[in-house]
């Protein structure tokens, strides 16, 4: 009587003890975070694809163009390019002169470089759509001089 | 009179349900509801609000990390709008002056001058020299008219003294001043 009622106990607790464990695992397995490590490739495709959708509008295109802007890179040409004519699409000239004065602040202490090197992949597109380079416009140097915010009151 | 009124009204109302003048010209989905419409304007006056701004509010600023604000700099005006309407044709007929005029409606400053020295960093200068003069001067007035003299112990002839004493009372004979000094040639050790 007492050999079965042990073994009774022993199999529940170990009935218990399985659920108690799979119970576990399944959870560890869900709170597990997987790291995805998205490549240079995937990136810049996402980005392209992102600024050539046919029906982008200056919201998104801005949000882009702050998002990339915000990250620690100076983007691909090919990036850059699709954004232009994403800006050719919603009929902003300001935002395409904008957004080349931003990569070329973005370059940083590599501008020598990088610069004259996007400006090089950048040219075809730039006259097909009749767009300045912040140089060609005179935006390479301060234009005018305003009054600070801090000063005015 | 009458028709521009409701021209002006269609603008309004145009601007009021969709955020920039190529939303409104497309049929999508108003990004901004009328609440956020009602608390907006008129604050942002004639201004359409073309993207999302630095933390989600729909103001200027001329930031180098945030390059496209969420609201235009300047109000829409009639120049600004029929310059636009040309803008939607080919850029490469814009003059330098209206792509410039189109440049300045969206944005204040370039980063060009965004970024031109200010010069503030003299002003900053002068006040800390300015601060390490007054402190220095306040000092020197302390020591004329506020400090007493310094205590008679200061004095090299009363240190000497001290120090006399001590090796006559053989002060810290294992390590000290008085392990020191030689007792019986009276001088000090090598």
């Amino acid at each position: 009587m007492l050999r079965i009622f042990t073994s009774r106990v022993a199999s529940v607790v170990e009935t218990a003890a399985r659920a108690n464990l799979s119970a576990t695992s399944i959870v560890s397995r869900r709170c597990m975070s997987k790291h995805v490590v998205e490549s240079e490739e995937e990136f810049d495709a996402r980005y392209e694809s992102f600024f050539n959708r046919p029906d982008i509008d200056g919201w998104e295109v801005r949000k882009a163009m702050n998002d990339i802007h915000a990250d620690d890179l100076v983007p691909e040409p090919k990036i850059v390019i699709a954004a232009l004519k994403a800006c050719r699409r919603i009929n902003d000239y300001a935002l395409a002169v904008r957004y080349l004065e931003a990569i070329k602040d973005k370059t940083g202490p590599k501008q020598g470089e990088i610069w004259p090197y996007m400006l090089k992949e950048l040219q075809p597109t730039l006259s097909e759509l009749g767009i300045s380079t912040p140089e060609e416009m005179g935006y390479d140097k301060p234009e005018f001089a305003s009054e600070s915010v801090y000063d005015m009151h | 009179m009458a028709f521009q009124l409701s021209r002006h009204a269609i603008t309004i109302s145009r601007r009021a349900l969709s955020t920039s003048l190529v939303k409104s010209q497309s049929a999508k989905a108003p990004a901004l509801n009328q609440e956020q419409v009602d608390s907006y304007y008129p604050k942002i006056g004639n201004r359409d609000i073309v993207g999302f701004g630095f933390n989600g509010n729909p103001n200027y600023q001329d930031r180098p990390e945030f390059p496209a604000p969420a609201v235009r700099w300047a109000p829409n005006t009639e120049e600004i709008q029929a310059l636009r309407q040309k803008e939607a044709g080919d850029w490469s007929k814009l003059s330098m002056e209206e792509k410039k005029a189109l440049y300045r409606a969206s944005f204040r400053h370039t980063y060009a001058e965004m970024k031109a020295p200010t010069g503030e960093w003299k002003s900053i200068l002068a006040g800390t020299l300015l601060g390490c003069a007054v402190a220095g001067w306040f000092m020197v007035w302390l020591k004329a008219y506020v400090y007493p003299s310094l205590p008679v112990s200061i004095t090299d002839e009363w240190k000497e003294d001290m120090l006399e004493k001590a090796i006559k009372q053989q002060q810290n004979p294992v390590e000290g001043v008085a392990s020191k000094w030689d007792y019986e040639s009276n001088r000090w050790k090598n």
